[in-house]
């Protein structure tokens, strides 16, 4: 016990070091960074190792590190998963906890880059409270986050990581996604858009300049090439993450007069380039797809006839989330706390929680009511599907998850003041992602028509 | 051709002029007060968020629509009236002929605390108002719809660029400012007081800086970390004209604006390094910049 207590403060002090060496990045700094890495991991190694026996008692509470971005453009898309996660942890503990543990949540800024995000994550898993992470909301974060869970085994659950690249390998133990990825996300726009508009011919992209942007550029390309194969992409621009201004874009867009922008754009960047797009013509020259376009609807005036979704079936008014009571009580809920009714990364982290919730639950059976260690909270995760506020989160033998994905059509609707989705169509979760272990881009190219012709056309989800 | 050139030209003067905006406070400052401030970005976006405050506060209470222009300018008033006194008494003079590197470490420790600040005051939220954007409608110029205001940015750079020619030119101000610049102990010693043309400086550098942050809020929003990506931007643009030399800040915006615009439009992945690339090529060939000289300085 002495030893895992002090392990815990000197891996706390060593992490402390490295974020104070984040300003200097001179060489002999930048080796004692290193060095540091190699001391904290080794550390909270120890710790985790010292702790088995007592993992097994009921612990005083149950402690979650969430990683989300709580400051920044990012914090547009990143606080209404904070803002989810204090609530359903509020619902949670009001019940009385997890199997009767209280549960109480460390926040992580994600704004703060991979290297501060790394020592928070190693600082928090150095802590034997901490049994669950639930990180992270940036694709380039969880890539990070991945190999350091599995080094210290800790059971991390990707509440948003979007990039298929992180469960690819098949072999994580520890890493779980109850959530689709990159490929079931933009294969979806790829069907939906030539359903809807099946004389496309030309196509321009704008997406975020790094790992997600790219990805969904290359899966939606080679989507639309595999489906229609004269499809021409005019133009592809990949602004800086977090820039305010899309003016120049803008008229490389008009310029280019694409039948279609396809954009992925999120946050503040997809507020900022719709305010600026719209008064310049583009959604009436273009059809336009914001692919995270729900997030907005609240927030920027879209006009109709926009092809948005929420990569996922995170809709909270979805015919399937308006017919669960529980659903329509935390999109409620959301709404007096929050001012506004929750958007897809809301209803995200609200699933990526239940499905904790439910993980301890199932582990809980499986070994006599007894507390479970890491290793088996992690086993319990492994192939389960849970019911979510919005569908069902299966999990793969890979780890990777089957989320059904819902697109449509932005549409004034008479209830509300913003513009809903409607003309939707909701895609099963497996016939969008190819088997564990197959390559994505190589299973896209071997689509054809007929596979889009199987599937569920606009409109068939009511 | 003249249709694919009209789109090049006319998005590089929109975006030199935001780019101008937001690097010739930070020459003014440097050429006057010797005090390269990294703080300037903050104080760029401090003046986007008390402008979008007004306007919105304008909009809120269904006053005119076109109070929303004097409010963008009132903003700028207002942030250097408050702040520019208060850094340049308060912080910047404790650093005259200290060495650059405690310069840019208290600057940038201010740097900090305004991002923060803002962080405290305006949430972490992106803000936006288009007011002022949405007034003056839009054209169709060679095939491409701009908004007007863009254009009326172009024409506000200008007479930023004369009107700061004129001041230092033609008014006992800028002959006074001129002088400090010329002969710092000289121009004391001749009875001139450089602590009050050192404040008035200081605060015109603000002033510029927090205009620049009011003018791009119309078409841009105002988030955290704006600051940073500004002060960036606005150092290679004063490495490229020349550290303190106004028309060289109005030039290298120029440079900037158009690498930017046709990395967009030919290399997009190369949107981001294209300010950068411009700087590395101007300083290999001139390394005080193209309108800075070894020797002489001036404003």
């Amino acid at each position: 016990m002495a030893f895992k207590d002090i392990s815990i403060v000197v891996a706390r002090y060593l992490s402390s070091l490295e974020l104070a060496f984040r300003l200097d990045r001179g060489t002999p700094q930048a080796n004692l960074r290193w060095a540091v890495d190699g001391l904290a991991g080794a550390l909270a190694l120890g710790v985790v190792a010292a702790t088995p026996v007592a993992a097994q008692e009921k612990p005083g509470s149950l402690g979650l590190g969430l990683f989300t971005f709580t400051s920044g453009p990012a914090a547009a898309y990143g606080m209404p998963g904070k803002n989810a996660a204090d609530l359903i942890i509020d619902e949670i503990n009001a019940k009385g906890g997890i199997e009767g543990v209280p549960v109480s949540a460390t926040y992580v800024d994600e704004a703060q880059g991979a290297q501060g995000v790394i020592a928070e994550y190693r600082r928090l898993a150095g802590d034997a409270k901490n049994q669950v992470m639930v990180a992270a909301l940036s694709s380039a974060n969880c890539l990070a986050l991945a190999p350091l869970a599995e080094q210290l085994e800790v059971p991390t659950v990707g509440w948003n990581c979007d990039t298929h690249q992180l469960l690819i390998d098949g072999k994580s133990k520890y890493v779980f996604r109850p959530n689709g990825n990159t490929v079931p996300e933009f294969v979806a726009y790829a069907i939906y858009l030539l359903d809807r508009k099946p004389d496309v011919k030309t196509v321009a992209i704008i997406n975020p300049d790094y790992a997600f942007g790219h990805d969904a550029a290359k899966i939606f390309t080679a989507a639309l090439k595999a489906l229609k194969p004269d499809v021409e992409i005019v133009a592809e621009l990949y602004p800086k993450l977090g820039s305010p201004n899309y003016q120049t874009e803008i008229s490389r867009l008009a310029t280019a007069r694409p039948d279609v922008v396809f954009s992925n754009l999120w946050g503040a960047d997809l507020e900022n380039f719709v305010r600026q797009a719209a008064p310049r013509g583009i959604f009436t020259s273009s059809q336009v797809i914001l692919a995270l376009g729900e997030t907005v609807l609240q927030r920027v005036p879209l006009p109709d006839g926009v092809i948005v979704g929420v990569l996922g079936d995170g809709w909270w008014m979805s015919p399937d989330a308006k017919a669960n009571p529980e659903t329509v009580k935390f999109a409620e809920a959301y709404k007096a706390r929050f001012g506004e009714y929750p958007v897809f990364p809301a209803i995200k982290m609200a699933n990526a929680l239940i499905y904790v919730k439910a993980a301890y639950k199932a582990a809980m059976q499986k070994n006599g009511g007894k507390w479970p260690t890491r290793a088996e909270l992690a086993d319990a995760m492994k192939g389960s599907k849970v019911a979510t506020l919005t569908g069902t989160a299966q999990t793969r033998p890979d780890n990777d998850g089957l989320v059904d994905q819902i697109v449509g059509v932005t549409v004034k609707a008479s209830a509300q003041p913003f513009p809903v989705i409607g003309d939707m169509v909701r895609y099963k979760g497996d016939s969008l992602m190819p088997q564990a272990g197959q390559d994505p881009l190589a299973w896209i190219s071997t689509l054809k028509p007929e596979f889009a012709r199987r599937l569920p056309k606009p409109g068939s989800y009511k | 051709m003249l249709t694919a050139i009209i789109p090049l030209l006319l998005d590089s003067l929109a975006s030199a002029a935001l780019i101008f905006f937001a690097a010739v406070g930070l020459t003014l400052v440097f050429s006057v007060l010797r005090v390269l401030n990294v703080a300037h970005g903050s104080l760029y976006s401090i003046g986007g968020y008390v402008a979008a405050s007004i306007c919105l506060f304008v909009a809120s209470r269904q006053l005119n629509s076109y109070l929303s222009f004097a409010a963008l300018l009132f903003s700028a008033v207002f942030v250097a009236a408050i702040f520019g006194p208060l850094i340049e008494r308060g912080l910047v003079r404790w650093t005259y002929g200290k060495s650059e590197a405690v310069q840019i470490l208290i600057t940038f420790g201010l740097f900090l605390i305004l991002e923060d600040l803002q962080r405290l005051i305006f949430g972490v939220q992106s803000f936006y108002e288009d007011a002022p954007m949405r007034l003056l409608g839009t054209s169709s110029i060679g095939g491409v719809v701009y908004l007007n205001y863009q254009i009326v940015l172009i024409g506000m750079a200008l007479l930023v660029v004369i009107g700061l020619r004129l001041l230092i030119n033609h008014t006992r101000l800028g002959r006074l400012i001129t002088a400090v610049v010329t002969d710092r102990e000289m121009a004391q010693s001749i009875g001139i007081d450089t602590n009050r043309i050192f404040i008035l400086a200081f605060s015109l550098g603000v002033f510029l800086a927090a205009l620049g942050g009011a003018l791009a809020t119309p078409t841009s929003g105002i988030a955290p970390g704006l600051g940073a990506d500004t002060m960036v931007l606005a150092f290679a643009v004063a490495a490229i004209g020349g550290l303190g030399q106004i028309e060289g800040a109005a030039v290298a915006s120029l440079i900037v604006g158009l690498a930017r615009v046709l990395a967009i439009y030919l290399a997009p992945s190369l949107d981001a390094v294209a300010p950068y690339a411009a700087m590395l090529a101007v300083l290999l060939i001139r390394p005080y910049g193209l309108f800075g000289s070894v020797t002489a300085r001036r404003i």
